[in-house]
């Protein structure tokens, strides 16, 4: 089966004062896919996905979105880029003075200039897609965390985007509220074709929805791979990591 | 563009990826350091300086958002800056009169004096100054927040520009609410201080409201304080915000830079305003 490469990583060096955080990580992700990228806390998943949508930028290395190499794009370029690829931050990060319809409404007031009541409506419509159109009304600091995620995937979702970055999306939610967002990201692949890149290190959420997967470790790209080839790897570092244990090779 | 197969992996072995070590600087390459972040540092506030004026112009109004900042910095402050105007009124009266009854023990111009030193200085930089202590630290803290919980990068990625999100309503407020404060604040800074020559040296207050000095140049100059100062503190503590690092330590770091370095940035614009209204109103 041929399959269209969406985004390219092409030997991303990233460097915070001394400390070298991605040095040289390379890979493709395809359209369509639900792409995780692993990794102990601190290994630069994060990162590298900020650098996709300018919110940082390569100190080396060449980004390729749809045939177009973006790593150098200011602020006004990136615009177009960010409408393709939206992202849910980890935290949710709504903002608390607005409404749950109102926060789902920026971008399109923003990126389209539609009215505050249009794009109101138009977000109402929105939440529907995650089941929170109960919660237009209401405020970020009246919900709990599942709906507040919920919520802002509305918001990364509003303006159709191809791509959705999931920074850590199940952490610190329930058990109940973490499928379901899982569901939902598997979803969004499977009925509209948007192709996911998921942050987490949520085990169950790995190897229940990811076609592919990236491990990085070290600044490195440790193993690019299907469920199956980390489930039968036989690399110490990888087995250690998705089998969750203490003991290893792993130097953290 | 070619795709990836299935296990390929590009890391070389467990080979630690930071090998340098890095010696400690010595004293001319940590001045030398010092200077190019303190010009970097002020390209980077001159940046955000100049965007906060052209979105003032060309960015679109947040609805609520500029009489709510006109409520929290202007209404709020209220209390604050009139007690402690209230009680620096009493103490430069008390002080200056003491130093007058040394030299010539007449305190007819005493009102008069005051007044022309409060319109044209006092009134605006301390007034500034106090306000750069609740204000700014309010701005640097809240902004701060927002860059460590990612709210700012959720802004960006809604085509939302920080500056004019963020700043540029609390701009506008500042501009018009630290030039009425310091009005308010003045006047009860001369009332307190025309109850002080009453009751320490028995100056009438007909005698204390003078405003013989006061002419074009000390209303001009006091005016252009209110307006330099209400523009620099949410410029200020607005970019010590955005360059907040790291988590609750980086805001408190982001706070404390916002007081220093707007405090710093008003006795600085005191100067050269100052000499600029010597220079054009030199009477």
């Amino acid at each position: 089966m041929s399959v269209e490469t969406g985004i390219r990583f092409q030997n991303i060096v990233k460097a915070f004062g001394p400390k070298r955080v991605l040095n040289g990580v390379s890979f493709d992700v395809h359209k369509g896919e639900v792409f995780f990228i692993i990794g102990a806390s601190g290994v630069g998943k994060s990162v590298l996905i900020k650098h996709l949508v300018g919110l940082l930028y390569p100190d080396e290395g060449e980004i390729w979105l749809d045939g177009e190499e973006i790593s150098k794009f200011d602020e006004v370029r990136m615009g177009p880029v960010r409408k393709k690829c939206a992202m849910v931050f980890q935290h949710s990060t709504l903002f608390d003075s607005m409404t749950c319809a109102e926060n789902v409404a920026l971008p399109l007031r923003k990126h389209k200039g539609l009215t505050l009541k249009e794009s109101v409506a138009e977000a109402k419509r929105r939440l529907h897609v995650v089941h929170m159109q109960e919660f237009g009304d209401r405020y970020p600091p009246e919900l709990g965390d599942g709906m507040r995620k919920r919520v802002a995937i509305a918001r990364a979702l509003t303006l159709e985007p191809e791509y959705v970055l999931f920074d850590e999306p199940t952490t610190s939610l329930d058990p109940v509220s973490a499928r379901r967002v899982d569901k939902l990201i598997r979803e969004l692949s499977d009925t509209l074709g948007v192709t996911s890149i998921v942050v987490s290190h949520d085990l169950s959420s790995i190897f229940t929805i990811a076609d592919r997967i990236v491990m990085l470790y070290k600044g490195h790209v440790r193993l690019l791979g299907t469920r199956d080839d980390f489930k039968h790897t036989p690399d110490g570092v990888v087995n250690q990591f998705i089998n969750g244990r203490a003991q290893g090779p792993m130097d953290l | 563009m070619a795709t990836t197969s299935p296990g390929q992996a590009s890391h070389p072995a467990d080979v630690d990826p930071v090998p340098e070590a890095h010696a400690p600087p010595g004293p001319v390459a940590a001045l030398g350091g010092s200077a190019i972040d303190l010009f970097l540092g002020g390209k980077e506030l001159l940046s955000v300086f100049i965007r906060t004026l052209y979105y003032s112009v060309r960015g679109k109004r947040e609805k609520g958002a500029f009489t709510t900042q006109m409520y929290e910095i202007g209404n709020k402050s209220v209390f604050f800056l009139s007690i402690t105007m209230g009680f620096i009124g009493m103490i430069l009266v008390y002080q200056s009169g003491l130093q007058a009854k040394r030299v010539v023990p007449d305190y007819t111009m005493l009102g008069a004096t005051y007044l022309e030193l409060l319109v044209r200085d006092f009134a605006a930089s301390i007034g500034a100054l106090m306000l750069a202590t609740r204000v700014g630290a309010g701005i640097a803290a809240e902004i701060g927040s927002m860059v460590v919980t990612e709210q700012v990068d959720a802004l960006r990625m809604c085509a939302a520009d920080p500056i004019d999100f963020l700043i540029v309503p609390r701009f506008k407020a500042s501009v018009i609410m630290t030039t009425v404060l310091i009005v308010w604040a003045g006047t009860v800074a001369y009332l307190t201080g025309a109850a002080t020559a009453y009751v320490a040296f028995d100056v009438a207050p007909q005698t204390f409201f003078n405003m013989a000095l006061i002419d074009v140049g000390d209303v001009s100059v006091g005016l252009a304080k209110c307006l330099a100062y209400g523009a620099a503190i949410p410029v200020v503590s607005g970019y010590c915000g955005l360059s907040t690092f790291g988590g609750s330590e980086g805001v408190g770091w982001a706070t404390t830079r916002a007081v220093v370095n707007t405090s710093l940035t008003i006795i600085i614009l005191n100067f050269f305003i100052s000499t600029a209204g010597f220079l054009i109103f030199p009477g």
